[in-house]
């Protein structure tokens, strides 16, 4: 493949949507809005056909599973493919707004679901446990902060003693605050650097590294 | 002609555009010194680590989609990977990567494969099997991660991109399977969780910069030069601003509004 069709194409394709997109965004010009609704109509499809290479990655791979019986792995590929095709059937045949489909998405997905979402409190209590321990004096300041956090939160606690709230409400709205501020200024800056880069055609990780001859 | 509202903005992006090009340019002459960045440095050790247990190394990108607000997360973590694939194909070891949103595949794809031709091992990429589309749902993709993490134990993991609540998921789980980790993301919420339990954090900005950080290109070096200039102007008018309405002026505020 040639460099101009694996660099230098798809830099001015990028550069090209990316200076129509600004413009729609900071300027009054009525001839952009139709072509950046027209770009973002063409994401979506391009989206939709996607999903199609991503069902045929997912068939692919588990039938591979299921005939080369992979341990631990080809019975829960035969219930994947067997619950894609129930959800295609039922949502092609009888439609994705059905009674039927609507049961059959509330009682497997969202169920499980629901109870992956829960175990994070599990997860972050064994993450505490990791992270609130005096091993220096930043982490001496978590184990402070954090256990002045957890007292303010239990109701009766807080009811006998309110200054908990006060630090609590202290620690989140300045020191938190300033921090977290910072860190989105900066990440403002790193993405406004990383569009420059790619705009200009410097920014090439989404293309393949350049190669010596090629910067 | 401009919209009302976003003329300051606009002002300050392209100053900050302008300030990002001189930078690089200047860069051609001298290259500016960075500060190390852990994370990135360790990726050589990870996949080493992989290669001497015999086990693969796990990639993701978290929900990071190429149409939304979080693009700009993804791109920095296909740079990574990028790089890390070229890593694994040299060393050996086979590199996994979990797609959440389909639209991303082809790009992967293009770019594992040329990382492995790069390093002269083109017949070892698998495409179905390195590159798994899991699912479009949260945490059906997290449960399937999880899944993959119990099963194949990766001795390294490394996770580039926009998390949600998948984030104490995913490192908790591959801490408990002793991959050694490296997280990094500008989700403000998600950064506490990763820093509690990865081996190696990149916040925020440091992610944005992986691609220039890790292509030792001079030029791309440049512009993070020009992203610490920002950052002082961003200071200096937090400072002003703080006196001005101290002052009981409103001129930035009237300012930032125009």
């Amino acid at each position: 493949m040639s460099l101009f069709v694996r660099r230098q194409l798809p830099i001015a394709i990028v550069s090209i949507t990316a200076i129509l997109v600004m413009a729609d965004y900071f300027f009054r010009i009525a001839a952009t809005g139709p072509i950046v609704r027209d770009l973002q109509n063409w994401g979506i499809i391009l989206s939709a056909f996607a999903l199609g290479f991503g069902a045929v990655n997912l068939f692919i791979v588990h039938t591979r599973h299921i005939s080369k019986q992979t341990s631990n792995q080809w019975p829960y590929s035969i219930w994947l493919l067997f619950m894609v095709a129930l959800f295609a059937g039922v949502g092609v045949f009888i439609g994705p707004t059905s009674t039927q489909y609507m049961w059959i998405y509330n009682a497997s997905y969202f169920a499980l679901s629901a109870t992956l979402y829960s175990s994070t409190g599990f997860y972050i209590a064994s993450g505490c446990y990791r992270a609130l321990r005096a091993r220096n004096v930043q982490s001496v300041i978590l184990l402070v902060v954090g256990g002045i956090a957890l007292l303010r939160n239990a109701p009766m606690l807080a009811a006998g003693y309110p200054i908990l709230i006060d630090i609590d409400g202290w620690v989140n709205s300045v020191p938190t605050t300033s921090a977290q501020r910072g860190i989105m200024i900066g990440a403002a800056l790193g993405a406004i650097a990383l569009g420059v880069r790619t705009m200009i055609g410097r920014e090439t990780g989404f293309l393949g590294r350049r190669t010596e001859a090629e910067r | 002609m401009l919209y009302a509202g976003r003329i300051f903005a606009f002002g300050m992006l392209i100053a900050l555009a302008l300030i990002m090009i001189g930078c690089m340019e200047m860069a051609k002459k001298k290259l500016p010194t960075f500060r190390k960045l852990a994370g990135l440095d360790a990726l050589p050790e990870m996949v080493g680590r992989a290669a001497e247990m015999n086990r693969p190394v796990h990639f993701t990108t978290g929900l990071g989609e190429l149409t939304g607000t979080v693009a700009p997360q993804l791109v920095a973590g296909l740079a990574v990977l990028g790089y890390l694939t070229e890593l694994a194909a040299k060393y050996g070891v086979k590199i996994v990567y979990s797609v959440y949103q389909p639209q991303v595949m082809p790009i992967a794809t293009e770019l594992m494969r040329e990382a492995y031709i790069r390093a002269g091992k083109a017949e070892a990429f698998d495409q179905e099997d390195q590159i798994r589309f899991l699912s479009s749902e949260q945490f059906a993709y997290a449960a399937a991660v999880q899944g993959y993490a119990e099963r194949e134990r990766p001795a390294a993991n490394v996770m580039i991109g926009p998390f949600y609540a998948e984030s104490q998921l995913f490192a908790e789980t591959f801490f408990r399977v002793g991959s050694i980790q490296l997280a990094g993301t500008a989700r403000g919420y998600q950064i506490p969780f990763f820093a509690v339990v990865c081996d190696y954090l990149l916040i925020a900005e440091e992610i944005y910069a992986a691609g220039a950080y890790l292509s030792k290109d001079p030029v791309q070096g440049g512009s993070i030069q020009g992203q610490d200039i920002g950052k002082i102007i961003a200071w200096v008018m937090m400072f002003v601003g703080v006196l001005l309405t101290a002052a009981g002026s409103p001129a930035l505020m009237d300012l930032l509004k125009m």
